[in-house]
């Protein structure tokens, strides 16, 4: 039965496709969390990584025939679920004591005798001063009846 | 085993070459030369790719592929958190439809459902509190961008390497038996006719029972963890006392708070 082995074939090249996008995914989810400083897109990285070691634990589990695989990735979204919430209350708080969400502040925590981390280099269209439009209040204000803020007449 | 082929490695170079030139860094010279490269990995890393049965399918698994990585590039190298985590929405989508494609229903559902529809609300709910005003100079810098694009270079040759030699011995074991007998890996498509394979069409019904009597146990212990992570977070924001009674760390906290 050539056709068999076809099949078979070409179930491994679709194990090989999905490992190899699940091996990309990690990476550049591994690079994002080494290099980038915003705790929020940091733990944005973290997540694609494991991202990537679902798609291939499904590749896995349809190669195998086995349920193993989408099992492991329910747990794993499990995980991700306790991860982020922890994570969120953490940075959160981490916010309110240091006003950024710079990761390189916390190298506070470091041992005394340990080299600071300085920036090298500072971007070159960087405005600290920089300020957002906002939009100017429009219209005139409405007219509040006394009664209306108390009970509602009509919706 | 077989040895490394050019193609992997120059793909994984490019890719920790264009990866280092799209982090953001103090410059933003050499961001465009940066796609350039980082899109030429992604198409060595496309030619190495099989192509699978028919164009159909071929065509729906490039898709789903191209949105994956390269949102996965850009929710990555993008200054603004905001638009890392939208970039990081469409990664999502595009991995719930790579389960799609390969049978898995349910997760594609949970990965949009409950990655996309809650985990990452919050994490930009998160960012809409704490985001500060104007630029922010840590967004425009990275730790040791060049250290960890050579990592990353490293990490993907690797992983793809080891990933094409551990499958290759697989389609050896099935090339030594082609034509009697049952394959010697059970694949789920051989199955399908008799209903053993796990694309069967009560696919919930056979993933819940699954679950619910081989995993039972498994699944106590995560709703165990979700409780225990609920409690945690809890905690963490409540004992996190006000900013005047503990002092803020930094001066820009004491002006925060």
């Amino acid at each position: 039965m050539p056709n068999e082995f076809d099949h078979a074939l070409a179930e491994i090249h679709l194990l090989q496709n999905y490992l190899l996008i699940g091996a990309v995914l990690f990476t550049v989810g591994l690079v994002g969390f080494l290099a980038r400083r915003n705790m929020i897109v940091m733990f944005l990285a973290a997540e694609m990584m494991l991202q990537g070691v679902s798609v291939s634990l499904v590749g896995w589990g349809r190669f195998h025939n086995d349920w193993g695989g989408q099992m492991l990735v329910i747990f794993i979204l499990t995980v991700a679920a306790c991860e982020a919430a922890i994570a969120l209350a953490l940075i959160q708080m981490l916010f309110q004591r240091s006003g950024n969400l710079d990761i390189a502040i916390w190298q506070r925590l470091r041992e005394e005798n340990q080299p600071a981390y300085v920036d090298r280099e500072i971007p070159e269209d960087f405005d600290p001063k920089q300020v957002f439009p906002t939009l100017t209040p429009a219209g005139i204000d409405p007219h509040i009846r006394e009664e209306e803020t108390i009970h509602r007449t009509h919706v | 085993m077989t040895g490394i082929d050019n193609i992997t490695l120059i793909a994984s170079l490019l890719l920790g070459l264009g990866l280092w030139m799209l982090l953001p860094r103090g410059s933003s010279r050499g961001k465009a030369f940066g796609l350039v490269l980082t899109t030429a990995a992604m198409g060595l890393f496309a030619y190495k790719l099989f192509p699978l049965d028919d164009l159909v399918s071929d065509a729906v698994f490039y898709v789903m592929t191209a949105v994956t990585l390269v949102s996965a590039v850009g929710a990555v190298t993008m200054r603004s958190p905001v638009y890392c985590a939208i970039w990081f929405a469409l990664t999502l989508l595009g991995t719930a439809g790579l389960f799609f494609f390969q049978g898995a229903q349910f997760l594609g559902v949970a990965t949009i459902v409950v990655y996309a529809g809650a985990i990452l609300v919050t994490f930009l709910f998160v960012l809409m509190l704490c985001n500060p005003e104007g630029d922010s100079l840590y967004d425009r810098l990275s730790f040791e961008a060049g250290i960890s694009s050579i990592t990353g270079a490293l990490l993907v040759g690797l992983l793809t390497w080891t990933a094409a030699a551990t499958v290759f011995g697989d389609a050896k074991a099935v090339a030594a038996k082609p034509a009697e007998g049952p394959a010697p890996i059970a694949f789920a498509s051989s199955y399908e006719a008799q209903g053993k394979s796990i694309l069967t069409d009560h696919h919930v019904e056979r993933l819940g029972m699954e679950l619910f009597t081989r995993h039972l146990l498994a699944v106590e212990v995560a709703g165990t963890l979700l409780l225990v992570a609920l409690v945690g977070a809890v905690a963490i924001v409540a004992h996190s006392r006000p900013a005047d009674e503990l002092g803020p760390a930094t001066e820009e906290g004491r002006r925060n708070a």
